[in-house]
């Protein structure tokens, strides 16, 4: 998808100013603007090829799940651009780092990860009462503010459980991100698909935050099959936080990384209660 | 965690004066063993001692059974048609016929039927929750039990565990009577994984907010309590204390004919024979074996009395009641305060009894099949493997289940 000409970009948002390019994918371009009340944000131009019903899901569950943790969709609509007819979002901007571009640093300090994991579970906790399963919590989907708070993103493949799915049901593997999703994600097992999923993610997440890496993906794997058969079997190595509850938390990490959801908290809810505990005890908010 | 009875043949007196002696307890009736008669006289009985109370097991395991006792109970369905008889009328009347006799036998629970399964797949699924679901509708006025039974194979499967796990969420039953085969016949296993599987069903039917009764057990599943398992059930003969299915098909009475005598020795977790005992006799070991103070029941003092234990005329009747009374106080012996406490008691156990055994075997005194010896590696592997999968939960959730 080409980056359509500014004085397109002028022409068809009105209400936009001072538009930089943030990023280009497959499926959309990336400006920060700013609009005349609501400062400065984040418009996603959808490439006309996306799927209109995923992209609908997607503002649907951002909308649902309002959360404080979520950038807002502040608006939407359609545009006829070159290219044909695009889905067009403006959302609240989050200014400053993924964890991806943090842990490039090294280990996240003990504090940051464990507020990475009260702000993620907070958000996870109204995605769950909202009845959907973000899907791709990962160091890429996730930032960090500069007062220190951490947002989550993406809600782009997001299962809406009460909706029927989009995800073709034969097929061996499902929509994720290999070394994050666990492993009943991985295998399309979708009526084993829960809130529960989006554990084994962020106690993935977390552990490679308070380490540096992603233990699945050390030593490099040959190919992805690979790495689906550590996600299938291997056990993350201890995590120890140099916290006063190290053993709490660590505790908290295994559990979220079972291999079988039945063995992980039962709910976004439990898991959040007891990184609270953690969290209480080390004044982290 | 409780001991109940676990039924078998020939115990009705064992029954009436162990549940007296300890002022009551729960004795889990077999209608294999019983008659109908038998079951009411029985069940009248227990209901006449201060705290004592009868379940009844309806063996409905493998229903196309010709075990010519069970057909014989008004329960036992005439005609039993594999596909029809979980949908509707047919079943509805097996419940409303076991409600009846659980009422007459004054049970103030019921165990609902539960078929074996020999694989955890859909069609089982299916079917025990369509017995929960009936018995609800039947209106039996009791509580219920449902019954979970479980082949060795299924047990070992990790993903049957899961699936069975995933599917009695749904269920929401108030209690659950959990039967599990032991792999290839053994009566003490050899198999962690299997024990493991074992402790991580029980425990994930307590998070569902579930009371677990394990049935047909042997001193080894004391490690239960690790799973704050609420009862673990054990009778007299072998085939009391595992879970073979084929006892329901046809009678099952070579061990009962064969009739050896066993001395359990609570604190080696350890079975022998008398002669064996002679020779600890012997040796001046005797004295090691002897139950401690508090899990002695009064039923082995002829027999460690001094003398040669094989003229003392230890008779079968005093070995089932001690190993019994023994059980009950080890399974009330342990600290389930917290989760690390409960493990913390089962290790300790485990460690006494290899401390013991090492010195027993260094005299070539040996239970040989009963030995705990081999065991006890058996059950730290799979209390550690437990740990690793449920400990952190448990320890978080332990008062709350």
């Amino acid at each position: 998808m080409s980056l359509p000409d500014e004085q397109w970009l002028k022409s068809t948002f009105a209400d936009l100013r001072d538009f930089a390019a943030l990023g280009q994918g497959g499926q959309k371009i990336v400006y920060v603007a700013t609009h005349k009340t609501d400062g400065k944000i984040v418009l996603k131009i959808i490439h006309p090829r996306t799927d209109v019903e995923t992209v609908r899901r997607e503002i649907l569950a951002v909308q649902q799940v309002q959360s404080l943790r979520v950038p807002r969709i502040l608006e939407y609509g359609k545009c006829s651009s070159n290219l044909g007819d695009c889905i067009w979002l403006r959302e609240q901007l989050i200014d400053g780092p993924t964890v991806r571009e943090l842990l490039a640093a090294g280990p996240m300090e003990a504090k940051s990860v464990l507020r990475l994991g009260l702000h993620i579970l907070e958000a996870l906790d109204k995605t769950e009462a909202a009845k959907i399963v973000h899907r791709d919590v990962k160091p890429e989907n996730i930032m960090r503010d500069p007062t220190g708070a951490f947002w989550l993103l993406d809600y782009g493949i997001a299962r809406h459980l009460e909706l029927s799915s989009l995800t073709a049901t034969g097929l061996p593997f499902g929509k994720m991100t290999l070394g994050y999703a666990p492993p009943e994600q991985c295998r399309n097992m979708k009526s084993d698909i829960d809130s529960r999923a989006d554990l084994f993610a962020l106690g993935v997440t977390l552990h490679e935050c308070a380490v540096g890496n992603n233990g699945f993906f050390d030593p490099p794997p040959r190919d992805h099959l690979e790495l689906l058969r550590r996600v299938e079997r291997w056990v993350l190595p201890p995590v120890a936080l140099p916290i006063a509850d190290a053993a709490n938390f660590q505790d908290l990490v295994n559990s979220l990384t079972q291999k079988s959801r039945v063995h992980r908290p039962r709910t976004i809810k439990a898991a959040l209660a007891w990184l609270q505990e953690i969290c209480a005890k080390e004044g982290v908010s | 965690m409780d001991l109940y009875l676990q039924f078998g043949y020939g115990m009705m007196d064992h029954c009436r004066v162990l549940l007296s002696s300890w002022g009551g307890g729960t004795a889990i009736l077999s209608p294999r063993d019983l008659t109908d008669e038998q079951l009411r006289r029985l069940g009248a009985d227990i209901a006449g001692i201060a705290g004592g109370e009868s379940l009844l097991d309806p063996q409905f395991y493998l229903p196309h059974s010709d075990h010519k006792k069970l057909c014989k109970h008004g329960y036992w369905p005439n005609d039993y048609d594999t596909t029809m008889f979980w949908q509707g009328p047919p079943l509805a009347a097996l419940l409303r016929h076991l409600g009846k006799l659980n009422r007459d036998v004054g049970c103030k629970r019921m165990i609902l039927p539960g078929l074996f399964a020999a694989a955890v797949d859909e069609d089982w699924l299916e079917t025990q929750g369509a017995v929960l679901e009936e018995s609800r509708a039947t209106e039996v006025e009791l509580p219920l039990i449902a019954t979970i039974a479980l082949s060795a194979e299924a047990i070992k499967n990790t993903e049957q565990v899961s699936l069975l796990l995933e599917r009695a969420e749904e269920w929401k039953a108030d209690a659950y009577y959990l039967v599990c085969e032991h792999p290839d016949g053994q009566y003490l296993v050899e198999d962690p994984n299997w024990l493991a599987n074992v402790l991580d069903i029980a425990a994930g039917l307590r998070f569902d907010g579930a009371e677990v009764i394990l049935g047909y057990c042997t001193h080894q599943m004391l490690l239960a309590a690790s799973a704050k398992v609420n009862a673990v059930a054990s009778g007299t003969w072998m085939n009391v204390r595992s879970f073979p299915p084929t006892k329901f098909v046809t009678a099952y009475e070579d061990e009962i004919k064969q009739r050896t005598t066993w001395y359990y020795c609570p604190q080696a977790l350890s079975e022998y024979k008398i002669p064996f005992l002679d020779i600890a006799h012997r040796l001046g070991i005797l004295g090691l074996m002897a139950p401690p103070a508090n899990l002695d029941g009064g039923y082995v003092a002829h027999l460690l009395s001094g003398v040669q234990p094989s003229t003392v005329g230890f008779t079968e009747q005093a070995a089932f009641r001690h190993y019994l009374h023994a059980l009950r106080a080890q399974t009330r012996a342990i600290d389930q305060t917290t989760f690390d406490t409960a493990m913390a008691s089962h290790q300790n156990s485990l460690d006494t009894a290899e401390r013991l055994l090492q010195r027993l075997r260094g005299s070539n005194v040996s239970g040989q099949l009963r030995d705990f010896n081999q065991i006890v590696d058996v059950n730290r592997a799979a209390l550690g493997l437990f740990a690793s999968l449920r400990g952190p939960i448990l320890k978080r959730m332990w008062n709350s289940i």
